[in-house]
């Protein structure tokens, strides 16, 4: 009933004005971001975090555009998917299988429906899940002392790669790296200046917002300029919508286990959205068999990843909201915003920042509904400004980048920082250095580095103390095989995704 | 298939981890004498994890992904040196000349016609300067455009 009671506080802070509007701008914003090919959720929210904050926004609209563009992002994935058959981010790529295939059947406007509303399912269910599981685990979380919240940083930085991931120890090299760069600055607690080269503008240290757009927006531009992606490719034509209540009543079952596995997938660490909708399109072929004719447009095929990936995304919420640690670059992105908001995330947001954190998980059932009413009607709209070839597009999100940050400080040092971020990304990921742990190191490294202090202190200098109590140990379990499942597992599962991708391709 | 990549990358970062050992061996001892954790103790921990995935990656290194060569590297250089040129012209030039020169010339290399790329650059930054200077009043340098 008390979560009953806070949700409804949630309403109240979702549905006021100012904050609607904002949900929906958001929704736009996201649905675009996500339906074009290369400009990822997590891409397009660090772009948006230096205009959310220079425009003074508060911390709970910023926080509720921000998640709804996250939310939008996942619905606009599923465009490009279907009709280019270019998967407009990661978690979409499952979607192409079907969806592809039914739009060149002349049915892409009910592939486009079908898909929104399997979206929409999809997330529902997993917000219902985040509503029921975040406040049990918050509560769980509060029982954590310094040496568990050290091992529960290694915890996220071993499982960050996933399951799919190539090389963990790529992985934990960009962990490293991420923390290293946090460490530049004035020492907190001791006031000793740290790699600052007596640099004045490194005194506070690497802003991570700077970093983040840099790693992101201007390494992005710079692979397509490689790509000699410019001009875009030939787009399916959306026929008139011709759907009726018997199809859509057909997806349901297929859309709730899509949405139920899918928030698993997404709570869990190291899966993610990718694995979601790989696993609810795995599942259900498995489930109709040979009823279905899954790779050749079966509606079935298009709904179950969505609601796959949909569900997931709100599903790592879950650990992003409770336990301030993010199991993937979008949350780890909207982690970013929080603290520059000087939010502390963690367990305790729920208690001190109640209204902030329900404000958002309702304006995540609103804006689930919003993003209905706009793919449906309005997929006219996004399909048009995909249209637009990406070498207008990505110029133009680039001066958006740079007008971001230098909004928030003026500075020329910033920018040219940000283009260092850039390149560095840029070489990181050719050489198949994962982004996201350097991100997740350069957010999270003050906050490991305080929690080793005060385990240190407590125990006056005792190592042990990191791995005392049951519960560390477990963290500490976890977090092994998280590094070692990815070297046995790992191979396996790709070659999977990989099989079922070439199908549709060959 | 070389791997070159991963073994000179991973040299680097050795290189860095001791650079960077040695750095935090360098601090001044902090006010009120030593403690159990020290501002050196966690970079210390840092480096010796990151000499260890250096080494990693040079004993077994990964397969490499192609260097963009001859013309590409050519147009990722313009175009970063572009982003560099943009950043510091932003305030003399002022926002909207150099947006218009920035995404006009990226617009233009990654394969529009010149027309169409710099007016593509002076259409955007107009509306975002407006936008901005006037709709959100986070004022952008104004540059040769100022009027007084």
């Amino acid at each position: 009933m008390e979560t009953l009671h806070y949700l409804s506080i949630g309403f109240g802070v979702a549905l006021q004005p100012e904050n609607l509007l904002f949900a929906l701008m958001g929704c736009f914003i996201g649905t675009l971001i996500g339906a074009l090919p290369g400009l990822g959720p997590a891409n397009g929210v660090a772009i948006l975090i230096p205009l959310a904050f220079t425009l003074g926004l508060k911390p709970e609209t910023a926080l509720i555009m921000l998640t709804a563009v996250y939310a939008g992002a996942m619905y606009g994935g599923r465009i490009s998917s279907i009709l280019l058959n270019i998967p407009g981010d990661e978690p979409a790529m499952m979607t192409c299988l079907d969806g592809y295939p039914m739009a060149r059947q002349g049915k892409a406007a009910e592939a486009l429906a079908i898909s929104a509303i399997a979206s929409c399912m999809g997330s529902l269910i997993a917000t219902i899940g985040l509503i029921l599981l975040a406040p049990i685990l918050a509560r769980f979380a509060l029982t954590f002392g310094p040496a568990e919240y050290f091992a529960l940083f290694v915890l996220a930085f071993a499982t960050l790669g996933g399951i799919t991931g190539k090389n963990p120890m790529k992985t934990l090299m960009a962990a490293a790296l991420g923390l290293i760069i946090a460490t530049m600055g004035i020492d907190l607690s001791t006031g000793t200046q740290r790699y600052t080269f007596g640099i004045l503008e490194l005194y506070e240290g690497v802003d991570f917002i700077i970093a983040i757009v840099g790693l992101f927006a201007v390494s992005e531009l710079l692979f397509f300029i490689e790509d000699k992606a410019g001009i875009g490719r030939a787009m399916i034509k959306v026929n008139p919508l011709k759907l009726n209540w018997r199809e859509i009543r057909s997806i349901l079952p297929t859309t709730v286990r899509g949405g139920v596995l899918g928030f698993i997938a997404g709570v869990l660490p190291g899966a993610g959205a990718s694995l979601g909708s790989f696993i609810s399109y795995t599942l259900e072929k498995k489930i109709l068999g040979k009823k279905g004719n899954f790779g050749e447009g079966d509606p079935r095929g298009v709904a179950a990843p969505e609601a796959g990936n949909n569900g997931a995304s709100s599903g790592a919420l879950v650990p992003m909201l409770t336990l301030g640690v993010p199991g993937s670059g979008t949350t780890a992105v909207l982690l970013a915003m929080l603290v520059s908001l000087n939010i502390t995330p963690g367990p305790m947001m729920f208690t001190q920042h109640a209204d902030l954190v329900w404000g958002v998980i309702a304006a995540l059932l609103v804006g689930n509904i919003m993003l209905l009413l706009l793919n449906i009607p309005m997929v006219g709209v996004f399909v048009k400004i995909l249209s637009v070839p990406p070498m207008f597009l990505l110029p133009i999100v680039t001066m958006v980048a740079f007008v971001g940050i230098y909004s928030i400080s003026h500075s020329v040092f910033d920018l040219s920082f940000m283009i260092g971020f850039g390149v560095a990304g840029y070489v990181l990921r050719k050489l198949e250095v994962p982004l996201v742990p350097v991100i997740l190191g350069l957010l999270l490294g003050p906050e490991m580095e305080k929690n080793l202090r005060h385990s240190m202190q407590i125990s006056d200098g005792d190592w042990s103390i990191l791995w005392s109590s049951n519960l560390s140990i477990g963290l500490w379990l976890i977090a092994i095989i998280g590094l070692l499942l990815p070297v046995v597992v790992g191979p396996i599962l790709r070659r999977r995704m990989q099989a079922a991708q070439s199908r549709t391709d060959g | 298939m070389s791997k070159l990549n991963d073994r000179v990358f991973g040299l680097l970062m050795l290189v860095l981890a001791v650079a960077y050992y040695y750095g935090a061996t360098q601090f001044p001892a902090p006010f009120g004498g030593m403690e159990a954790v020290g501002p050196d103790t966690f970079p210390k921990l840092l480096a010796v994890i990151l000499g260890i995935c250096s080494l990693y990656m040079m004993v077994k290194p990964d397969p490499d992904n192609a260097w963009p060569e001859g013309k590409t590297f050519l147009e990722l250089g313009i175009a970063v040196a572009t982003l560099v040129v943009y950043a510091f012209l932003m305030e003399p030039l002022g926002f909207i000349l150099s947006t218009t020169l920035a995404v006009g010339t990226l617009c233009w290399r990654m394969g529009a016609r010149p027309s169409r790329a710099y007016l593509t650059g002076l259409i955007s930054g107009a509306v975002v300067f407006v936008l901005f200077t006037y709709g959100l009043e986070l004022p952008l340098p104004a540059g040769l455009l100022e009027m007084n």
